[in-house]
């Protein structure tokens, strides 16, 4: 039987198209119904909200962000 | 308690104890506190804690917001805020006569195209009197070009910092540190401190009393000097002032030693430093000058500046502040690399004409500096003696220059006899004046034994780049002495002494496959490899090497990876030179880089960022780098700044920063550029090279490539990936031998293996993929003699029946 998932595209860098299939891979494949190229990817509609909270959190873990504290100071 | 009102208390805590149980409303403690700092308004907490608005957490240092403007605030040009920052606009039309001014009294912190920022700092000031500023005149000259009326806490800043000049020095005598001063009871007031009182030579019981050195009629010194480097420089208007105020600060001190006697107690020479650091602390700044005139126990070193030699302006204002009243006064000179530093130094030894000794960061520069004493001045080679692993001379005569680097003076290692006699030789003696090359590459303990093994008077100081990540930084001014002149980049740039360079940095897009393996968590030198290695980027360095390549640029390429630095050069079939890269080999790459139109890139790893100079290279490319050294990053832009085509109109040298997108590298990127930024420097950014989506030949075009490139850079091992230590250079290992030159051959080598393999009988054929381009360089033409000439011949007729 045909089943079918509604989906929301996703255009991004090549570099945050990695991450979004790094966390999708750790999560049991969960949020990608399918990678399209290198900078489209096909997301489940119900799990954008959770993709994009892990997608944050990620890139503040891996990231460092430029500090322009001293710059101003 | 609510949030809010917790952090409202909490910095009022630390600094005003007594307000803490005042602290029940909001609104009841900042008036309260408003009111005491009305009164005190001194501190910069005070500051802190009364602004509120959307914009105060920019001015957290120090806000000003309330400060009223002079009537006539648009004709000043400068902001003076209470903790001592002056910011100048350069727009000013009195901006030059401001900067001048500026450039005695404070230090330079950040000079951009429309505002500078300098600061005031005990030591800046500390040098402004002894260059004849007194601090009234500093006040009053501040106040007048201020929009704001100076805060009092400025003004007593620069008075007690100035007040206690002068009262006490520090003097050599015999090769051990004395302290002197007309005064006992300052002396007195010195030694009742617990450190002073420590590092105070046992030898000597209470204080040292003898009748003050005779002081007659001088002749002004110094000027001599100038005056012969201002027959052929330009006659500085500067210049024509400086003796009278000279003169009459000499008088002035002539009549207060004339009558007084000089008291003085020795301290051990190895405590020097803490000392005068100790002093500062106490208000009573050590005055370290030497009176090299009237220094009859050091022989005499007959040199003088060949007339060629032209002093550039802003060497002879650095040069002038060196020797302001007569005396030669340690300091460090800050010029940009490829400003003539050298040139500095060796005028600084024309001034002083006493024994000499420089030290350098490597065996390379050892010989630069020799070639650049014999060139530039009337010194009679002989009397310069070279100190490293391969020669150990010493000069014949009483008085001479020593030339050595770092490494040889503070090994702790066993030396041979011959080292071991030089070294002997050199602490036994006094020298008049100490250079030191690049100083900021000096860790601090290492540079406090120099100064103890080597008994100079005066102590110069030379580098392009006055900063460590570390803020060792600090220790200099205390081990050499205060920052006596900084050029303004900008301003050499576009009177054309160093060349114009466009800053770029280039984002390279990390390919998927290689940020998928980024994000994995390995180690950190394997993740920097994989951003290193990103084939992007190195199809970006590719593509910007052909395109300058055919412009007929000289392109050197930077990398401190050495595992990147061989698959780069060897992909794209270009030279390369790094640390193990034997001296010979160096030296015909180099000389092919300069001479040889067919080699117009090379790569170089770290060794490149000071020792080598390359007057050709037009253009860098910068692939991996240190972290977040700012240091290197104007280290590696000083070796394009003394382009020889700098002169030519429209000409600019290009440096490009090869950054992959989206990793650990742009943080580091941004804050490398600090630097070249507060020089005025403006970084674009590159997120696409123009064309390069047409170029099908790239390195690494195919996804297949790709992958391959992507399984090498995994199989790397670690060891490959971490940075390389070089062999005799301030940045790796401290104690090691001084250069390449010095290694030692390597013996021959045995291999397993059967005689068929060796004779290709197992059907082995040799072919070699990713040849170094090195190997190509090594051929010099046939050795032999005769068929030399042959050759020579053959080709002579081609060339003859081509034209």
């Amino acid at each position: 039987m045909v089943k079918a998932v509604r989906g929301t595209l996703v255009k991004c860098d090549a570099s945050i198209k990695a991450m979004l299939v790094d966390i999708d891979s750790s999560l049991r494949n969960e949020f990608i119904i399918e990678e399209l190229d290198e900078e489209h990817v096909l997301v489940k509609e119900t799990k954008i909200a959770e993709l994009k909270q892990r997608l944050q959190t990620m890139l503040k873990e891996r990231l460092k962000e430029p500090d322009t504290s001293d710059s101003e100071t | 308690m609510p949030p809010k009102r917790k952090a409202q208390a909490a910095p009022d805590a630390e600094g005003w104890e007594s307000q803490e149980e005042e602290a029940l409303s909001d609104q009841e403690t900042f008036d309260k506190l408003r009111d005491t700092f009305d009164v005190v308004a001194m501190s910069k907490r005070a500051r802190a804690s009364r602004a509120v608005d959307a914009a105060s957490f920019l001015f957290r240092k120090c806000d000003q917001w309330d400060a009223p403007l002079k009537a006539d605030h648009l004709n000043r040009p400068l902001w003076v805020d209470d903790a001592g920052r002056i910011i100048l606009e350069s727009f000013s039309p009195i901006f030059d006569e401001a900067q001048d001014f500026l450039i005695n009294i404070a230090e330079p912190q950040s000079r951009v195209s429309r505002m500078h920022e300098y600061s005031l700092t005990t030591h800046s000031l500390f040098a402004a009197v002894s260059v004849g500023h007194s601090s009234k005149e500093i006040i009053d000259r501040l106040e007048k070009y201020s929009k704001i009326a100076l805060s009092p806490s400025v003004i007593a800043f620069v008075e007690k910092s100035t007040s206690s000049f002068g009262k006490a020095k520090i003097v050599l005598k015999k090769t051990l540190s004395y302290i002197e001063s007309d005064d006992p009871s300052i002396l007195r007031k010195l030694l009742k401190d617990a450190t002073i009182a420590e590092c105070k030579a046992t030898s000597s019981d209470g204080l040292i009393k003898e009748a003050a050195p005779k002081i007659g009629m001088m002749a002004i010194p110094g000027t001599k000097m100038a005056a012969g480097a201002n027959q052929v420089a330009a006659q500085a208007a500067a210049e024509t002032q400086a003796p009278e105020t000279m003169i009459t600060t000499l008088r002035e001190e002539d009549d207060d030693e004339e009558v007084a006697q000089v008291h003085s107690f020795q301290i051990k020479s190895e405590e020097r430093e803490k000392v005068i650091k100790r002093c500062q602390d106490m208000g009573l700044p050590l005055t370290e000058e030497y009176d090299f005139n009237n220094d009859e126990a050091n022989a005499k070193l007959d040199i003088d500046l060949r007339p060629h030699a032209q002093i550039r302006y802003y060497q002879e204002k650095a040069l002038s502040k060196m020797f302001s009243n007569s005396r030669a006064r340690s300091g460090i000179i800050v010029l940009p690399c490829g400003a003539g530093k050298t040139l500095v130094g060796i005028t600084a030894a024309c001034g002083v004409k006493k024994s000499v000794i420089v030290l350098c960061t490597s065996a390379m520069s050892v010989v630069q500096w020799r070639a650049e004493f014999i060139k530039w001045s009337n010194i009679n080679p002989e009397d310069i003696a070279v100190f490293t692993s391969e020669s150990k001379n010493r000069f014949p005569r009483d008085a001479g220059i020593i030339i050595s680097t770092y490494t040889m003076i503070t090994s702790t290692r066993n030396r041979s006899y011959d080292s071991e006699k030089v070294m002997d030789f050199i602490r036994s003696r006094e020298w008049g004046l100490l250079i030191a090359d690049e100083v900021h590459v000096v860790p601090a303990n290492i540079f406090k034994k120099v100064t103890y093994s080597i008994a100079s008077h005066s102590k110069l100081g030379l580098t392009a780049t006055l900063l460590r990540e570390d803020d060792k930084i600090e220790d200099l001014n205390f081990l050499i002495g205060p920052k006596l002149y900084e050029a303004n980049w900008q301003e050499l740039s576009e009177q054309g002494h160093i060349a114009k360079v466009q800053c770029a940095e280039v984002w390279c897009q990390m390919t998927p496959e290689f940020y998928s393996e980024w994000l994995k968590p390995s180690s950190v030198q394997k993740r920097a490899l994989l951003s290193i290695m990103n084939p992007r980027k190195f199809q970006a360095c590719q593509f910007l090497i052909d395109y300058h390549e055919r412009r007929g640029d000289k392109i050197i390429v930077f990398s401190d990876n050495v595992y990147a630095l061989e698959k780069y050069a060897r992909k794209l079939n270009k030279a390369y030179i790094y640390g193990d890269t034997p001296q010979a080999e160096r030296l015909r790459i180099l000389e092919n880089f300069q001479h040889n139109d067919m080699v117009n890139t090379v790569f170089l790893s770290k060794i490149g960022d000071t020792s080598l100079d390359l007057p050709e290279a037009t253009c860098l490319i910068q692939i991996s780098s240190h972290y977040g050294s700012r240091r290197q990053e104007a280290q590696r832009l000083g070796r394009i700044l003394r382009a020889k085509r700098r002169n030519d109109e429209g000409f600019n040298a290009f440096f490009y920063s090869l950054v992959s997108k989206d990793t650990d590298e742009m943080y580091y990127s941004s804050k490398r550029q600090a630097f070249l930024v507060d020089q005025g420097y403006a970084f674009k950014v590159i997120t696409r090279l123009e064309g390069i989506d047409l170029r099908s030949d790239l390195a690494f075009y195919t996804p297949q490539d790709r992958r391959e490139l992507l399984m090498d850079v995994l199989l790397a091992k670690d060891t490959d990936a971490t940075e390389e230590r070089i062999a005799g250079d301030m940045f790796g290992s401290r104690f090691a031998t001084t250069g390449g030159k010095g290694r030692k051959k390597t013996g021959a080598k045995r291999t397993a293996g059967t005689l068929s393999d060796l004779s290709g009988g197992q059907d082995m054929a040799y072919i070699e993929y990713n040849k170094s381009r090195n190997k190509e360089l090594k051929k010099k033409g046939i050795q032999n003699g005769f068929l030399r000439k042959l050759n020579r011949g053959s080709a002579n007729a081609k060339k003859a029946s081509g034209i």
